[in-house]
């Protein structure tokens, strides 16, 4: 098989800068970490200095998710010697334990590091994804939250935990969690466009209306978001269809939702430029919301 | 009527599986749409499926716009929305849930007879020696399993070994559902290359 920096032309500078990208964006692009950090630690171990050890915590990570437990095990045992007492290391044999389903031995690695340092949050969450894993959502959810108590400021946590509650459909709770999030990330426009989701899921018109203000507020964020965009115009639509509005709220709202409609065939004209393919993709939208125009008046 | 699938609907469901194996990921089935009931045809063939989501499944708005989008695009291309396929974030957990329902339930009323196909990720292999896929159909309120047999398929021998040669040229990479139009809308989630992939493999 072509190695990568064969099939891509790319030297091992690139390959360790394309690691450090995936690391700052937390992608969970596992297949392409470990083709790439494998060749790196297989061929050019001696030019990354002393980047190799995240680089060695990055590939095992990535191994874990593609099963390639004899990558995983090389990566662990240099690290294991470089670190030998490390917490940071002992959580990532608990890791290994986990993908291999092994959890009461997993549990036991993440309780001795919090025995000998009970503020490990690394170690609290690892326990906290095995109840996740063996489909303990209710325990999860409760230790998520004694979890948070603790550390208030954990935005990860707080977003794994409006997943949960998304999960078992309460939507109420989650919607907590983002405003938390909302509250700390004030230009955040993915927390605004979610939260509005949250909102118009629970439904009623008074969580509709807010759910249009906040997908308007994800917009003035970041105007090329589409899902606000699109938030934006079944909020509005749904809003002034409702019989339970004044004549002046439906009207506001059909000038929302026809802004919208603006906004989202103009959007799809620049996608679609040069390129026979989305034509059938536009059309769809042009059509769609014609009709849903219908249903409104 | 029960669904069967073609290699195309098939693969492509189990594509999106395997794009995102740490996330739940959902979509839609789609077959022919028939002028009159055939007399001797025994099932509906579904010819095609759109990935939807991947991630959170649980939110309404999106889904409403994939549902009404598509639902627009059949129209035009004498298809009707016949089935769901789901795949959850548990690979040990195969079963239809609230959210499997729901959407089910909204598409028979289109579609009296759409069925829920959930995906077996737990099972899913590069081989696809057997079909990882429990179909149910809706009997009296409940959503009950039907068997899984080669008789589910147009035709399993072309459909196990299209989606396997899929599989392992990691033609998932470039699978295309709803969630990646809207991140990027020059993404096609009708999915022609993959469908041509496809086809030249037939």
């Amino acid at each position: 098989m072509a190695s990568v920096s064969d099939l891509y032309d790319v030297g091992w500078e690139e390959m360790r800068d394309k690691l450090r990208k995936w690391r700052e964006d937390n992608s969970r692009n596992s297949e392409q970490i470990v083709d790439v950090g494998e060749e790196l630690i297989g061929e050019h171990s001696s030019k990354l200095g002393d980047d190799i050890w995240i680089i060695y915590e990055q590939v095992m990570i990535a191994a874990l998710d593609c099963s390639r437990d004899d990558l995983a095990l090389t990566c662990l045992q240099e690290l294991k010697k470089q670190f030998p007492d490390s917490h940071r290391v002992k959580r990532l044999s608990g890791m290994r334990l986990e993908a291999l389903e092994r959890y009461e031995e997993a549990n036991k690695y993440y309780d001795s590091i919090l025995q000998d340092d009970p503020t490990n949050t690394a170690a609290r969450k690892r326990k906290i994804s095995i109840l996740k894993a063996q489909g303990k959502s209710t325990e999860a959810i409760r230790e998520l939250n004694e979890y948070l108590e603790q550390f208030v400021g954990d935005q990860e946590a707080w977003h794994e935990l409006s997943e949960l509650y998304i999960n078992e459909h309460d939507y109420g709770k989650a919607a907590f969690c983002l405003e938390e999030l909302m509250m700390t990330n004030p230009h955040n426009h993915l927390y605004c466009e979610q939260y509005a989701e949250v909102k118009y899921t629970q439904g009623g018109l008074e969580n509709l209306e807010l759910s249009r203000k906040y997908f308007a507020q994800a917009l003035r964020l970041n105007n090329r978001n589409m899902r606000a965009l699109f938030g934006l115009y079944m909020s509005a639509s749904h809003i002034a269809a409702s019989p339970k509005v004044s004549a002046k709220v439906k009207k506001d709202n059909i000038k929302y939702a026809a802004w919208a409609t603006t906004q989202i065939n103009r959007a799809y004209k620049l996608a679609g430029r040069g390129s026979k393919e989305n034509k059938c993709s536009r059309k769809a939208v042009e059509e769609m919301l014609e009709s849903m125009q219908i249903t409104m008046s | 009527m029960p669904i069967q699938l073609t290699s195309q609907a098939y693969c492509k469901m189990l594509l999106h599986a395997a794009k995102y194996p740490h996330c739940a990921v959902n979509g839609l089935l789609v077959a022919e749409k028939t002028k009159e009931k055939k007399k001797d045809s025994h099932s509906v063939l579904c010819v095609d499926c759109v990935p939807l989501f991947h991630g959170t499944l649980a939110l309404a708005p999106m889904l409403e716009v994939a549902l009404t989008l598509i639902d627009t695009w059949c129209k035009e291309n004498n298809y009707v929305i016949v089935g769901y396929y789901q795949a959850n974030e548990r690979t040990k957990d195969s079963r239809p849930n609230q959210v499997a329902e729901k959407v089910a339930a909204r598409i028979c009323e289109n579609f009296i007879e759409a069925a829920i196909v959930m995906v077996d990720s737990g099972r899913l292999t590069v081989s696809c020696f057997e079909p990882i896929v429990h179909i149910y159909d809706h009997h009296e309120n409940k959503w009950k399993s039907r068997d899984v047999t080669p008789e589910s398929f147009e035709d399993w021998n072309e459909a196990q070994k299209i989606t396997s040669a899929l599989l392992e040229g990691r033609s998932y990479e470039n699978l295309i559902d709803f969630d990646n139009h809207l991140d990027d809308l020059r993404n096609d989630w009708t999915n022609p290359v993959i469908n041509k992939s496809v086809l030249d493999l037939c």
